[in-house]
């Protein structure tokens, strides 16, 4: 099999903002870029291949952006591959730079995702362009009301979320969202965005954009920084509706993550991982996820947020990096979530480092809780050994 | 020669009926296309180890519009998927690297596209520099004709050789039953038809097509178990170029599908049959030049693009006509191409070889 | 041909896109606007209009800026005889590549002229919009045969740039014409929404029911024909919802909260999503709440929002679902059903 390890060597990502009117789309995913190259030690001719990653491209308006972008990214020459799977896409940005290294086909691969939400508009663009969209939230609240009935969660366990991601949002220096002084009082008697999620239980609507490199274990091993090792990756999809679905508790999220535990070695995720970053764009998502992806038992998610668990100091801290609820560019959030995980097992988190984190999982998911995207990645090609 | 568990081949190909007007959905279209590759394949649908698919949201006019589309494979229990916002050519090629990784031995790639439901000389405006060329309007009709004259002015073709290329591809496409368009139409008739952008004329354009199309892919033993004649892929490589036409030192070569072919180790060995997508038809005279394509090539026998032209699936269609060939035995070796841009921006190029 | 009484109408996708420029497309475009074309120096060669970065190699390119024209010298070109409605120029014109006098890489822009004019090494001249008609944008200009074919002046020179320029950002209105039909399951939930009618279809492998415009079961991917119909009450309970605070966007029509809610059908086990309450405000709409459908009348129905592919959408053919005043259904025994 020609199966081989692959290193992420370089991470960038822009300062995450709701507009960054200072740069066009090609200089935002170029400031990304440039910064993955820079943590690599390379330069733009360095790069065997680029794959790019979005959202919609009816968010910017631009028809297949990867052609326009493609020499903005040094692609000149060389092959550039464009990965749409929804609000998964930065991670399946991430898994298709991975796997064309890991496939030995190419030797450094730069994935770039984005999103410049800030040039159109979301909920026009959710709303397929037509009046009476329900948005993003619209179409998860009813997901989340099913979940804490079904779990017999206090309320206040979405205002915690909340609070926590937002102090975590404040030490990461690239988060949009920076709300040091938020409390569970302000997140309660924000209004009432999509009943029952409050706007500050809400993502931000943010213009950004992250770039990994990835190499093979040569060049992991002869990187200037700590390599992180991807472990595991996997996608799984299911569809999006059918009588009985059981949109809170995805089969599609067990099987990914499964696939995952079985790729590494892992049998038990709480005990074994040091952190994950999750795809939480509603706070209700931390406790949904840690049960879909077995992190923890059926209706025990929410104990483990409640408990402290989940927080930067915790026995499994979730979302380091604030998540996608501190800063969301869309297209990129998938790949955002992937690059922390990366940086927590690099020890190159910064001030929202979990000290010691050697194994670190990470997860995006999109369109109506369906498609899946996965990574497993480590400071060593062993660190459960 | 002696295949090994690395070698991945295509075992099944199906595609829908190429309309002017489909009136069915992508997933529609895609539901009997998918099942009937899986078929061919001798495979079930909980045999897949990895599907993925090409499509366009600008296309649909919707976003998310591929997410429908899962409906098409049954995608229960759930499935190993993906998804490009590319031709179903390209998904092909994240299929085969999927395959590469040795973790599964079978997977699926599709691309589905409706082409009739916009006007392409407003829609594809929105493909280009968002800053330099959309405000303009500058259209992909617009934009070939300003390559086609730089072919003409650098005295490589005239306007007869053209007219040659598309009366051929008509005749060609009469022997293929998947073709929307066919006929015998001379080129004197070509030459007399008036120009849309000067010196493009209508009989230049692809036509304008609803379709799907999906392969099989198996990797090594498997693909014996599966396929009496497997279609082997040694070689498949895609490459990109500045996108500004006017950045580029001579439209009258394509450099990106220069590397593809070079990377694919098309020049190893005689290739006995070419697929090509040229969408505007003096394109495949660029393409027969940079793919370094001998006299003794058989180019586009099934009439390619100007047959059928289903945005999105055009590359696929390629792929599997070359693949057709082999299985038929009319090829032993084989080269598919598909780009996209309207001046041949990005392209891929494919080997294919049969046992013998 | 099939019925076409269903036929949708164009849709128009229209969105007023804006664009930040950056600061080196801000420095052409604030430029152009001051009737001064500027290129960049790249290596050795001046790249006109300027990009951010090295096309060839994705180095950045600096900040060395080069005045340009306006006069220049057609390269290729081709003749537009019926502009799009998107065109700068609404009457016959050309498109051409035009080396502007200072540039080493070409323009692509429109170019006014009579047909016979066009030829490469033609001298055209940029036509400058002035006053309020500037945009901001790169059809600020459209060149024409130039009046005398001497060299630009200032062409070559250094062109200092101004600290903060002027036009920072770009408006891109983009406007989308789609025709799209219903399909023919789309056609058949339509009939049945103008004549007061619901149904679902049954899959006869796994036993679920989908209700609406879709014709296959996603679980087993097989299409699901006239058979597997079957005939629907209109009443049911709310299983779930979604109270939605809309926010404002182009072509946004909602201002008030409103309520989307998923509805258990009776008798189907099957839900139909996305509906509407009619006669209570959304704070009193509760899981578990029977509900019976209220049609519009029969002259006001119309299917004109409705699309293809979807979970039962009932559009205009229908005012909402209104409360029976019947007691409530135990919460617990739909809550789960969102679908």
């Amino acid at each position: 099999m020609s199966s081989q390890p692959v290193a992420v060597v370089g991470i960038g990502q822009t300062h995450h903002k709701s507009k960054r009117r200072d740069v066009s789309i090609t200089g935002l995913v170029r400031e990304a870029a440039q910064r993955a190259l820079e943590d690599a030690n390379m330069d733009w001719g360095d790069i065997d291949a680029v794959v790019l990653g979005k959202a919609p491209d009816l968010f910017e308006g631009v028809m297949k952006p990867e052609m326009y972008l493609a020499d903005a990214l040094g692609a000149n020459g060389k092959p550039m591959f464009r990965v749409h799977t929804a609000g998964s896409v930065g991670g399946s940005t991430g898994i298709v730079g991975s796997q064309l290294v890991e496939s030995g086909r190419h030797k450094r691969v730069l994935s770039v995702a984005f999103e410049k939400q800030s040039e159109g508009n979301a909920q026009f663009a959710l709303g397929g362009g037509k009046s009476g969209s329900i948005g993003a939230g619209g179409a998860f609240a009813p997901f989340i009301r099913a979940y804490i009935r079904r779990s017999g969660a206090p309320e206040d366990i979405g205002w915690k979320v909340a609070v926590k991601d937002r102090l975590n949002g404040a030490k990461n220096p690239y988060a949009h969202l920076k709300l040091a002084d938020i409390t569970i009082e302000k997140v309660k008697e924000s209004p009432m965005m999509w009943d029952p999620l409050h706007f500050l239980e809400s993502c931000p609507s943010s213009d950004g954009a992250c770039a990994v490199v990835f190499t093979d274990e040569e060049g992991g091993k002869a990187a200037s920084k700590p390599p992180a090792w991807v472990l595991a990756t996997s996608m799984r999809s299911e569809p999006g509706w059918f009588a009985g679905r059981d949109a809170v508790d995805p089969q599609a999220a067990h099987d990914c993550s499964a696939d995952i535990y079985k790729q590494v070695g892992i049998t038990n995720p709480r005990e074994q991982i040091d952190c994950a970053e999750l795809y939480v764009p509603f706070s209700w998502y931390e406790p949904m996820w840690l049960e879909a992806h077995d992190i923890a038992a059926p209706g025990e998610g929410w104990k483990m947020t409640d408990s402290g668990a989940t927080a930067l100091d915790g026995d499994f801290p979730v979302n380091m990096s604030g998540g996608v609820l501190s800063s969301n560019p869309i297209g990129a959030s998938g790949l955002l979530r992937f690059s922390e995980a990366a940086l927590q097992v690099r020890g190159l988190a910064g001030d929202h480092q979990v000290g010691g984190a050697k194994l670190a999982l990470a997860q995006a998911y999109g369109a109506n809780a369906q498609f899946f995207a996965m990574w497993a990645v480590g400071s060593s090609l062993d660190p459960l050994g | 020669m002696p295949r090994s568990e690395n070698d991945i081949a295509i075992v099944g190909f199906a595609q829908s009926p190429m309309l002017r007007r489909s009136e069915n959905t992508e997933a529609e279209m895609m539901l009997p296309t998918v099942q009937g590759a899986i078929k061919m394949a001798g495979l079930e649908k909980e045999d897949i180890g990895f599907t993925v698919s090409g499509s366009c949201d600008y296309l649909s006019g919707r976003g998310f519009s591929f997410v429908a589309n899962v409906d098409a494979y049954g995608a229960w229990p759930p499935i190993n998927e993906s998804h490009v916002e590319m031709d179903g050519a390209w998904a092909m090629y994240e299929a085969f690297i999927h395959l590469l990784l040795g973790h599964i031995d079978t997977a699926l790639a599709a691309g589905v596209g409706k082409t009739s439901n916009s006007d392409p000389t407003t829609l594809y405006t929105i493909e280009m520099d968002p800053y330099y060329l959309t405000p303009l309007g500058a259209d992909p009709w617009s934009l070939a004709a300003l390559q086609y004259r730089a072919l003409l002015d650098s005295g490589k073709a005239t306007e007869r050789d053209v007219a040659e290329v598309v009366a051929r591809n008509l005749a060609n496409a009469k022997g293929n039953i998947n073709a929307q368009v066919s006929g015998d139409v001379s080129v004197d008739e070509i030459l007399a038809q008036p120009y849309v952008r000067n010196p493009l004329r209508k009989a230049d354009l692809p036509p304008v097509t609803d379709g799907c199309a999906a392969v099989v892919l198996a990797r090594g033993k498997k693909a014996y178990d599966l396929c009496e004649r497997p279609v082997w892929i040694t070689g498949f490589d895609h490459r990109v170029e500045p996108h500004l036409p006017t950045l580029r030192s001579d439209l009258t070569v394509s450099e990106s599908t220069r590397l593809a072919a070079e990377g694919a180790g098309a020049g190893n060995g005689p290739i006995d049959l070419a697929e090509i997508y040229a969408p505007f038809s003096f394109q495949e005279l660029i393409l027969r030049e940079s793919l370094g394509l001998s006299d003794d090539t058989v180019v586009n026998a099934s009439g390619g693009a100007q047959g059928a032209n289903p945005v999105m699936v055009t590359g696929l269609l390629r792929v599997i006509a070359a693949a057709q060939a082999i299985m038929d035995g009319r090829a032993n070796r084989a080269l598919a191409h598909a780009t996209s841009g309207p001046c041949l921006q990005q392209n891929l190029v494919c080997i294919l070889e049969g046992d013998e | 041909m099939t019925d076409t009484s269903y036929d949708m109408e164009p849709f128009h996708l229209q969105f007023p896109f804006t664009r930040s420029l950056g600061s080196t497309m801000s420095t052409f475009f604030s430029a152009l606007a001051e009737g001064q074309i500027i290129g960049v120096r790249i290596g050795d060669r001046v790249v006109a209009p300027p990009m951010e970065y090295d096309p060839e190699t994705g180095a950045d390119a600096g900040s060395e800026w080069v005045k340009v024209g306006p006069k220049g010298t057609v390269g290729t070109w081709t003749w537009v005889p019926e502009p799009t409605r998107l065109h700068p120029v609404q009457e016959p014109f050309a498109f051409a590549f035009i080396t502007l006098d200072g540039a080493d890489t070409p323009i692509l822009h429109a170019v006014k002229a009579s047909e016979d004019q066009l030829a490469a090494g033609l001298r055209v001249e940029a036509q400058f919009k002035t006053g309020d008609d500037v945009n901001g944008r790169i059809d600020d200009i459209v060149f024409v045969p130039a009046s005398d074919p001497s060299p630009s002046e200032g062409a070559g020179e250094a062109y200092t740039a101004p600290a903060e320029p002027e036009v920072q950002m770009m408006d891109a209105f983009c406007d989308l014409v789609y025709v799209d039909n219903f399909a023919p399951a789309t056609r058949e939930w339509a009939a049945a929404l103008m004549q007061g009618r619901l149904f679902g279809r049954r899959c006869p492998k796994c036993d679920r029911m989908i209700i609406g415009a879709n014709p296959m079961c996603s679980v087993d991917g097989i299409f699901l024909g006239d058979g597997a119909v079957v005939e629907l009450e209109g009443t049911g309970v709310v299983s779930n919802f979604t109270v939605i605070t809309p926010t404002p966007y182009p072509g946004q029509k909602e201002t008030e909260p409103f309520v989307r809610c998923s509805i258990m059908i009776d008798g189907a086990d099957a839900v139909i999503g996305q509906q509407e309450i009619v006669g209570v405000p959304a704070s009193e709409v509760r899981v578990g709440m029977r509900v019976a459908i209220e049609w519009a009348p029969e002259g006001e129905r119309n299917v004109d929002d409705l699309g293809n592919g979807n979970h039962g959408a009932t559009a205009g053919a229908v005012r909402g679902w209104r409360p029976t005043g019947e007691p409530d259904e135990p919460a617990e025994n739909y809550v789960e059903r969102m679908m």
